[in-house]
C-alpha cells in the first residue's frame, strides 16, 4: 500500500460543501478583481467567479478552487482541520512586532543646518548653538526613555538639521547607549541622517568604529540636486558625492545609503534620477513624495504637484527600473519592496507609514532638540508649523508611562485603526496599507481619520497597490522580480 | 444644481450598502439617502460641474459600488464567526489578552 493518497483523492469532481473564510475584494478593472484576506494572502480572479464562490456554486474542479483553498479563502473537508490554525498563525506573524513596541528612537541633536532646502520640514540656518542644540542632560533623559522600551532591537537615528554639526553629542549618546546595551542585552543599531557636507575623517572614523550607518540625500543629477538643495557655494551635489565616496571608504560601502525627495523639478526627470543612483553605485532608490509639513508647506513646495502627478512619476520610475532589470542590471525601488514584502510574506517590515495600528509612538518616537517628545518624525514637522497636537511629553519632566499613555497618542492610535476606520475596514488593500493619523490631521482639519474618499494618502497608496498587482498579473518577469524584492 | 436620483430595491439591497457606496464616492457626489416604500432612494449631486460629461459612467460606478458593498456585507456576515475565532486563536498564546 502506498503511503501517498491516490490522485483521485485530490481531484474530487463532485460538488462538495465548502465554507467561506473571511475576505474582501476590490475591482482592479472591468474584469479583474483582487481578493485579500486578514493574513494578507491575495488572488486575482474574474469578478463573476467571486459571485459564484460566495453563492456556493464552485466545485473542486472549478479553475480557481485549488488556489482559493490554498490561500485560505475557503475551506473544505481536506483543509477544515488545518485552515483556521494556519490562518491564525499567519495573522499572529503579521502582528508579531506589536508587543515589541518602539524600536526606532530618533534623536534630533540639532536643528542647525548649513543647507537651505525649500522643501525641508525642520532645519534652521543659525550659529546659535544654545537655541537649537540638544543638551547633554536632555540626551541622557532621552536615553533613559529609549532603554525602557521592551523592544529587543533598538535603532537610534540621529537627525537634524545637520546632526554632524553637534558631533560631540552624537559621540556621547553612542558611547552611553553602548554601555546600556551591554547591561540590557539588546541589539543596537545607529543611523545618522546627514547631507555629508560637513562630515570629516574624525566623524566618519567614529562611525566606522561604532558600526554607524549613514543615510544621506541625493536628489538626482547635479543640476536637479543643487536646485533642490541650495547651500552657500551652490555645491551640494559635489559635496554629497565626495561625502559618499569618503564615507564608503571609511565606514564601508554597505553602510552608506541615500534618499531622494520629489520636488516639482524632479517630476519629468525620474529616469535621470535613477540613472544617477546607478552611476553612483547604488542598487536601490526610495521614490518619496513631499510631506505636507513644515517648510514644504510654507514655501508651497507640497502644493506644487498633485498626488496623481506624483503617481505618474512613480510609475514611470518603476517601469524604468523594471526595464533595467530586464537587461540584467539589478536595481530595486524601496517603497515597492516594503509593500511587496507585506503582500508575499507574513513578515511586516515595520515601516511606520504602512503600519496598523499606526507607527505613531509604537514604531518610532522623536526626542527633539529642545526636550520635547513627539509621536513621530512627522509630528515634530507639524510642530514646526505651530501645531503641537502630537507633542506627547518632555524628556525633562515626564515619565515613560506619562509619555506613552498620553491621551493624545492613545486617541490617535485608536481613532485611526484601519480595521475599524470607515472605508479602510472594507478595503481589500488594508493588509498592505497602514494608518497615518498625522498626515490626515494635517490635511483634514485636525481629523486623524480623514475622509478616505478625499485622502491623498489613500489615493497614493491605492494607486501603487493596484499598479503593482496589475503589473505582476500582466508580466511573469515582473512577478518574478517583485518576488525577489519581497524576499530581499 | 442638477440632482440625479438612483433607486435601489430595499428587498434586494441593504441601506448599509448604499451608505458605504455614497461614502466611497463622496469626493464625486454629495448624497441624500432616504427610504420610499420598498425603495432606497439616493439623490446625488455632482460636486464638480466639470465632471458632467462623465455623469452616466459615474452613476454606473455608483451602482457597481452598491452591488460590491452588498456582496462584501454578505461575505462579512457569512464569515463573522470564523473571523472572530481566527483573531482569538491568533492572539491566544501571546500573553497580550488577559482572561477575566
Amino acid at each position: 500500500m502506498s503511503k501517498f493518497q491516490p490522485l483521485t483523492f485530490y481531484s474530487i469532481q463532485k460538488r462538495e460543501r465548502y465554507d467561506l473564510l473571511p475576505f474582501t475584494f476590490e475591482r482592479l478593472d472591468d474584469e479583474r478583481t483582487l481578493l485579500t484576506n486578514m493574513a494578507g494572502e491575495f488572488l486575482v480572479l474574474p469578478h463573476s467567479q467571486i459571485e459564484e464562490m460566495v453563492d456556493g456554486r464552485l466545485t473542486p474542479a472549478s479553475a480557481p478552487y485549488a488556489d482559493l483553498r490554498a490561500r485560505h479563502f475557503l475551506t473544505d473537508e481536506l483543509t477544515r482541520k488545518s485552515a483556521l490554525e494556519l490562518l491564525a498563525l499567519k495573522v499572529r506573524s503579521r502582528y508579531r512586532r506589536l508587543p515589541q513596541f518602539t524600536g526606532l528612537h530618533i534623536f534630533v541633536v540639532t536643528l542647525r543646518c548649513e543647507h537651505s532646502c525649500p522643501y525641508c520640514q525642520v532645519s534652521r540656518q543659525s550659529e546659535d548653538k544654545n537655541a537649537f542644540d540638544m543638551t547633554d542632560e536632555m540626551a541622557s533623559k532621552a536615553l533613559d526613555l529609549t532603554f525602557r522600551s521592551p523592544s529587543e532591537a533598538i535603532k537610534i537615528e540621529f537627525q537634524g538639521g545637520e546632526p554632524f554639526l553637534n558631533f560631540p553629542l552624537i559621540q556621547q549618546i553612542v558611547r552611553e547607549a553602548e554601555i546600556r546595551t551591554c547591561k540590557e542585552k539588546k541589539d543596537l543599531q545607529f543611523v545618522i541622517a546627514t547631507n555629508l557636507a560637513v562630515a570629516n575623517s574624525e566623524m566618519l572614523e567614529f562611525c566606522a568604529a561604532h558600526g554607524i550607518h549613514i543615510s544621506t540625500s541625493l536628489d538626482g543629477p547635479r543640476d536637479l540636486h543643487n536646485k533642490n538643495r541650495p547651500r552657500p557655494g551652490n555645491d551640494s551635489y559635489e559635496r554629497v558625492l565626495e561625502g559618499i565616496r569618503f564615507a564608503r571608504e571609511i565606514v564601508g560601502r554597505d553602510k552608506v545609503a541615500a534618499l531622494m525627495t520629489t520636488t516639482e523639478a524632479s517630476l519629468g526627470r525620474v529616469k535621470d534620477i535613477i540613472d544617477e543612483y546607478l552611476a553612483q553605485g547604488f542598487h536601490e532608490l526610495f521614490l518619496r513624495p513631499l510631506s505636507p509639513y513644515g517648510f514644504a508647506m510654507k514655501t508651497k513646495s507640497f502644493a506644487s504637484y498633485t498626488t496623481d502627478r506624483w503617481l505618474e512619476f512613480y510609475k514611470q520610475g518603476l517601469e524604468h527600473i523594471i526595464d533595467l532589470n530586464r537587461t540584467g542590471i539589478s536595481f530595486r525601488e524601496h517603497f515597492a519592496s516594503l509593500i511587496l514584502k507585506k503582500m508575499f510574506t507574513c513578515d511586516d517590515p515595520g515601516y511606520v507609514d504602512l503600519m496598523n495600528p499606526a507607527g505613531l509612538g509604537i514604531g518610532a518616537i522623536v526626542y527633539n532638540y529642545n526636550g520635547a517628545v513627539y509621536a513621530s518624525d512627522e509630528s515634530r514637522m507639524l510642530a514646526e508649523m505651530g501645531d503641537q497636537s502630537f507633542k506627547i511629553g518632555d524628556v525633562r519632566t515626564h515619565t515613560y508611562e506619562e509619555i506613552f499613555l498620553n491621551p493624545k497618542l492613545i486617541s490617535a492610535l485608536h481613532e485611526s485603526f484601519t480595521l475599524s476606520a470607515p472605508m479602510c475596514s472594507q478595503c481589500a488593500f488594508e493588509p498592505f496599507c497602514g494608518a497615518d493619523p498625522v498626515y490626515h490631521h494635517a490635511q483634514h482639519a485636525g481629523d486623524c481619520v480623514g475622509h478616505k474618499a478625499e485622502s491623498g494618502f489613500c489615493r497614493k497608496n491605492m494607486g501603487i497597490f493596484k499598479y503593482l498587482v496589475g503589473r505582476m498579473e500582466d508580466d511573469p518577469f515582473v512577478k518574478d522580480l517583485f518576488l525577489k524584492w519581497a524576499n530581499y | 444644481m442638477d440632482l440625479q436620483e438612483l433607486r435601489f430595491d430595499a428587498r434586494v439591497f441593504s441601506v448599509d450598502s448604499v451608505k458605504n457606496a455614497a461614502y466611497r464616492m463622496a469626493a464625486t457626489f454629495d448624497a441624500d439617502i432616504k427610504i420610499d416604500d420598498n425603495d432606497i432612494v439616493c439623490i446625488l449631486s455632482l460636486r464638480d460641474p466639470a465632471l458632467k460629461p462623465d455623469l452616466n459612467s459615474l452613476l454606473n460606478k455608483f451602482r457597481r459600488e452598491v452591488i460590491d458593498h452588498d456582496l462584501r456585507l454578505k461575505i462579512s456576515s457569512k464569515t463573522e464567526g470564523v473571523r472572530n475565532l481566527i483573531l482569538a486563536h491568533a492572539f491566544s498564546r501571546t500573553g497580550i489578552i488577559q482572561s477575566e
